[in-house]
């Protein structure tokens, strides 16, 4: 041991030297980056500080869901394209979950045609860079003829600004409004499937409870868009093009669907792996005991091979949500406004660099435990007790 | 219900036809999803083959006007502007050294590949040579050689270059991290979990534009240097802190008793590392190794948002000047088979040393 | 379904893996009531004859009679055959995700169309039966091998089967808990249960079989009752083979 180190003492003493020296070099390296970093602001005549989060910003966003306008302080923004950010990850989460599951069963099956198909999704999907794939959708969003030329489909108008949908002529924040009641509906109900209290409760108990706050979130959101209703307004208005402009109906900008398209079949690419691994890791046993109690096909699918096969790929999934979320960064190469690229526009506006990387940080931080945190509940509320089938950490 | 089915003749025959109906059509539903799937499968084929190569045109001197009129895949466009996809702005007429810069790096990946190069001596070797010479051909002023600036790089060359410096940079700072966060001194442990599990949590993009534009603000004026040296460490790290864990598994499934044993031998700690632990920890690490390696390539790309002319960003310029831009697909086209050749094969080869160990433990 | 025609009727049955046939030739009819034990070595194709009579394989030819219906690859005739034949296998197979209670009335509420508390009345007459009504609220894991294997038996009759189908039931358990499985198996013979059972156990075949069956090599080799089976087996290969399994 001496050879290594030829320090005097006990190795109990060198051991404390040891960390001493890291630890009092990691302390230097700080220090000397915040008195430079300092002394650079100082420099350039900013003064640090979280003062500016209230200051008005006098740029435009190009998305939100929130209402904004340039008279709206920094922090408004901030949280504007914090929402941004969640909503495209719901949005490419569901989506990517969707896809991928049907994807994976693709390739767990027995058909040799739905197979290839699966085979050939994921290999595409899989082995070209995410950020390829954004550019290649939005440069053919952006190509669609120009609103004058717009292409009809059942009501709906596609051009190169966008998709233009028929939709209740409500404003947007009572939507987003809508939307939350909504998803706090389905969030309820998904953890009182999930919770422990209710375990032990009859499962048509869970069942109906569940439905209820489901339609509670529904009715919330129909009651909020009635209420606040312009009753000058028809129902439902269509998109129409009116020269250039096209007026009416709902528009899903090209930086959105764009985004949210690549991000849904990106990730469907991985997620559809993730389910086959979870499929392939269900004991075959399992399926036969079912399939000798007289099971049909999809009866031994829905209660026996899924809820096995999910638990096995549960924290997986867990990882490939998170690394979603972080996807939705990649917004600030088609200019769609999510929380970094409101944060990249800030800095260049305000110069606050480092309180901007801090809450930059900080939000991300936030996302990425509160969805493990709900992916572990989630875990912990379905791990089997006791099984051997999947270790738990 | 007793005998209404009649007795099925005796010889089940596993015939083709047979097997055909048995994997196609075994029920109604099944022989939908055939029809489903396949139909699919063959409007995909057929667009694609009429669109690349029937309703195509191939004359290198066609423009805009012959191609609109053919209405298929406008491959002219790739005659035109190859040369700015691949190498960006690096000056045309030293153009043959970004080229060669390229096969200087194919040449380090292909040989890396092989089994007879694993040892940490010969891979360090051969990528320390690789990155001299990709370097000295790029950079020039040596041997005659004009310089090039860095601004000026762009292209292949220069998204090889990030993936090389990236895993060149990055692997032994992630042998680093993982010995240290492996370390049973809290005081080096944590803060090394700290970094790895902070660096995990932040989406790369925010990582590269951190290095590009905070960075400067906070070194010191000698340390700064050029911007792709900076977006380069930062890419460097993230690879880190996944690869680090990534080694940190290789570790933990390693028979506690190889270490005890090694211990029981009298080998000393640099010994025990090098000797017994590092390569059967590389060895149980190496398929999700080179998946991270693909990983990293394709993030190569990123770059283009703080303002690099990779390959994804030459391809941009390539279709927004002029004449050619209605051909963004094929330029996308083409770029896209150029990341999957590379991407694909990889991946292939780290499913095939898999299969490889897998058959290999089985024996042993 | 023929309340006449015998429990089960092979006529010929062939099946081959690949180019392995598992199964050359196999004609066997067990009454209603009987008790039959297959034995024979590893890999003489016992346990491939007892997977096709509830069709978990597919036999390539020859043909499978259950209760009088003929198994012909319908899905129709599948489903009806495998409401009437209960199986135990020798890894138990409990649904791990669900409780014992859960495991038992599974089958019963989505197959039988039982409502939720008559499955379960079912399922705890059925779990007193084989002695663990106390573990209905638990998660198959929290159990030994044998207190699973009883439940795999106790989910199996819920089903309230005509024919009981075992699949070397005691093979992975710990020599302690064999005889609490034998035992609801004896039991369970003693109530005029028809059954087919794949073991080792020559203690259990002799108290309860009808017809111990010798197989090997994908034949049937000797079919007699216990009796002169064990005192006077007919063929070199059945002699070699009780000297293995008896022999210490």
């Amino acid at each position: 041991m001496a050879r290594l180190l030829s320090f005097p003492g006990t190795r109990r003493q060198r051991e404390l030297a040891l960390q001493a020296v890291f630890l009092s070099a990691l302390a230097a390296l700080v220090l000397g980056a915040a008195l430079t970093a300092r002394e650079r602001l100082a420099a350039q005549g900013l003064t640090s500080g979280f003062g500016f989060l209230r200051k008005a910003t006098g740029w435009e966003i190009n998305f939100a869901l929130l209402p904004t306008t340039t008279a709206d302080p920094y922090w408004w923004y901030l949280l504007s394209g914090l929402v941004n950010t969640l909503f495209m990850g719901a949005v490419g989460l569901s989506g990517a979950f969707a896809l991928g599951l049907l994807v994976g069963l693709m390739r767990s099956g027995r058909n040799p045609a739905a197979r290839l198909l699966g085979t050939l999704y994921v290999e595409l999907f899989r082995n070209l860079p995410i950020i390829l794939q954004l550019f290649f959708w939005y440069a053919v969003a952006t190509a669609l003829p120009n609103p004058r030329q717009s292409i009809e489909i059942g009501g709906a108008l596609v051009n190169a600004r966008g998709i233009y949908l028929p939709g209740p002529e409500i404003g947007r924040g009572i939507a987003a409004l809508s939307a939350l009641a909504i998803l706090a509906g389905a969030g309820l109900a998904v953890g009182i499937l999930a919770a422990r209290r209710f375990r032990r409760a009859a499962p048509l108990r869970r069942q109906s409870l569940a439905a209820l706050s489901l339609a509670a979130g529904f009715a919330v959101a129909a009651g909020l868009a009635l209420a606040f209703r312009d009753p000058a307004t028809p129902w439902i208005t269509h998109p129409r093009a009116e020269g250039l402009r096209i007026t009416g109906g709902w528009r899903i900008q090209p930086e959105f669907y764009a985004l949210a398209l690549t991000i849904i079949t990106y990730g469907a690419a991985y997620v559809g792996e993730i389910v086959r691994g979870g499929l392939k890791a269900v004991p075959r046993g399992q399926i036969e005991a079912a399939a000798a109690l007289g099971l049909t096909a999809w009866q031994r699918f829905s209660r026996v091979t899924m809820p096995l096969a999910f638990r096995a790929m549960l924290p997986m999934l867990a990882n490939q949500s998170v690394w979603l979320m972080k996807a939705t960064t990649l917004g600030i190469a088609v200019g769609f406004s999510d929380f970094f690229m409101v944060v990249a526009g800030s800095i260049n506006h305000s110069g606050q660099t480092l309180e901007l990387i801090g809450i930059l940080m900080a939000g991300f931080l936030a996302i990425n435990l509160t969805l493990a945190a709900l992916m572990n509940r989630l875990d912990r509320a379905l791990s089997l007790e006791g099984s051997s089938m999947r270790p738990r950490r | 219900m007793t005998q209404t089915t009649p007795t099925r003749a005796v010889p089940r025959r596993r015939g083709l036809w047979r097997r055909l109906r048995h994997d196609y059509a075994a029920t109604p539903a099944a022989a939908l999803v055939t029809l489903v799937c396949g139909t699919i499968l063959v409007a995909i084929a057929w667009t694609l083959i009429d669109w690349a190569i029937l309703r195509a045109t191939f004359d290198p001197a066609a423009g805009r006007e012959a191609c609109r009129a053919a209405g298929g895949a406008c491959w002219p466009v790739i005659a035109a502007r190859w040369r700015v996809i691949l190498f960006g702005l690096y000056p045309y007429d030293e153009q043959w050294r970004a080229a060669l810069a390229c096969l200087v790096v194919a040449a380090v990946i292909l040989l890396s590949c092989l089994p007879r190069m694993w040892g940490l001596g010969r891979l360090a070797a051969i990528w320390a040579t690789g990155t001299a010479l990709f370097y000295l051909l790029m950079r020039g002023g040596l041997f005659g050689l004009t310089p090039v600036n860095e601004q000026q790089w762009g292209g292949l060359p220069l998204t090889l270059f990030v993936f090389v410096a990236t895993a060149v940079i990055g692997m032994p700072m992630a042998i680093v991290l993982a010995l240290m966060r492996r370390s049973s001194l809290p005081g080096i442990a944590i803060p090394a979990g700290l970094l790895i599990d902070a660096i995990r949590s932040l989406p790369l993009l925010s990582i590269l534009f951190t290095c590009a534009i905070v960075l400067p603000l906070v070194l010191p004026d000698f340390l700064i240097g050029e911007k792709l040296y900076r977006v380069v460490f930062g890419a460097a790290l993230f690879f880190a802190a996944y690869q680090a864990e990534i080694i940190r598994g290789g570790f933990q499934a390693i028979p506690r008793g190889q270490e005890e044993a090694a211990k029981a031998l009298g080998l000393g700690w640099r010994q025990r590392l090098v000797r017994i632990l590092l390569p059967q920890a590389f060895r149980l690490a190496l398929p999700a190794t080179i998946n991270q390696f693909v990983i990293a390539f394709m993030e190569t790309a990123l770059i283009v948002v703080v303002g690099f002319m990779d390959l994804l960003a030459s391809a941009n310029t390539a279709f927004r000047t002029g004449e050619w831009t209605f051909a963004h697909v094929e330029v996308y086209a083409f770029i896209a088979a150029i990341y999957f050749a590379f991407v694909f094969g990889l991946s292939r080869y780290g499913a095939f040393l898999e299969a490889r160990m897998d058959a290999g433990q089985q024996r042993s | 379904m023929d309340r006449t025609a015998p429990a089960i009727e092979i006529t010929g049955l062939h099946k081959s893996y690949g180019g392995f046939q598992a199964l050359r030739g196999i004609d066997l009819t067990v009454a209603r009531g009987e008790r039959v034990v297959v034995c024979g070595p590893s890999g003489s194709g016992k346990s491939t004859m007892i997977r096709c009579i509830n069709q978990l394989e597919e036999h390539d030819s020859g043909t499978i009679r259950v209760l009088g219906t003929v198994l012909d690859g319908r899905l129709a005739s599948l489903d009806e055959i495998r409401r009437e034949v209960g199986m135990v296998f020798q890894q138990f197979n409990l649904f791990p995700h669900m409780t014992v209670l859960e495991n038992c009335t599974l089958a019963p509420m989505l197959v039988r169309r039982l409502p939720r508390a008559e499955a379960e009345a079912t399922a705890m007459r059925f779990l007193e039966k084989v002695r663990i009504p106390e573990q209905a609220q638990k998660y198959p894991a929290q159990l030994s091998g044998g207190q699973q294997q009883r439940v795999a038996i106790a989910r199996a009759l819920c089903m309230e089967p005509q024919i009981m189908l075992f699949d070397e039931p005691t093979s992975a358990l710990d020599p302690e808990m064999i005889a609490e499985v034998l035992d609801v198996m004896v039991t369970l013979a003693q109530e005029g249960m028809t059954m087919v059972c794949v073991t080792h156990e020559m203690g259990f075949a002799r108290k309860v079989a009808d017809r111990v069956i010798f197989m090997d090599r994908g034949e049937i080799i000797e079919a007699a009752p216990p009796g002169q089976f064990f005192s006077a087996p007919q063929n070199d290969r059945t002699r070699q083979f009780l000297s293995q399994v008896l022999g210490h």
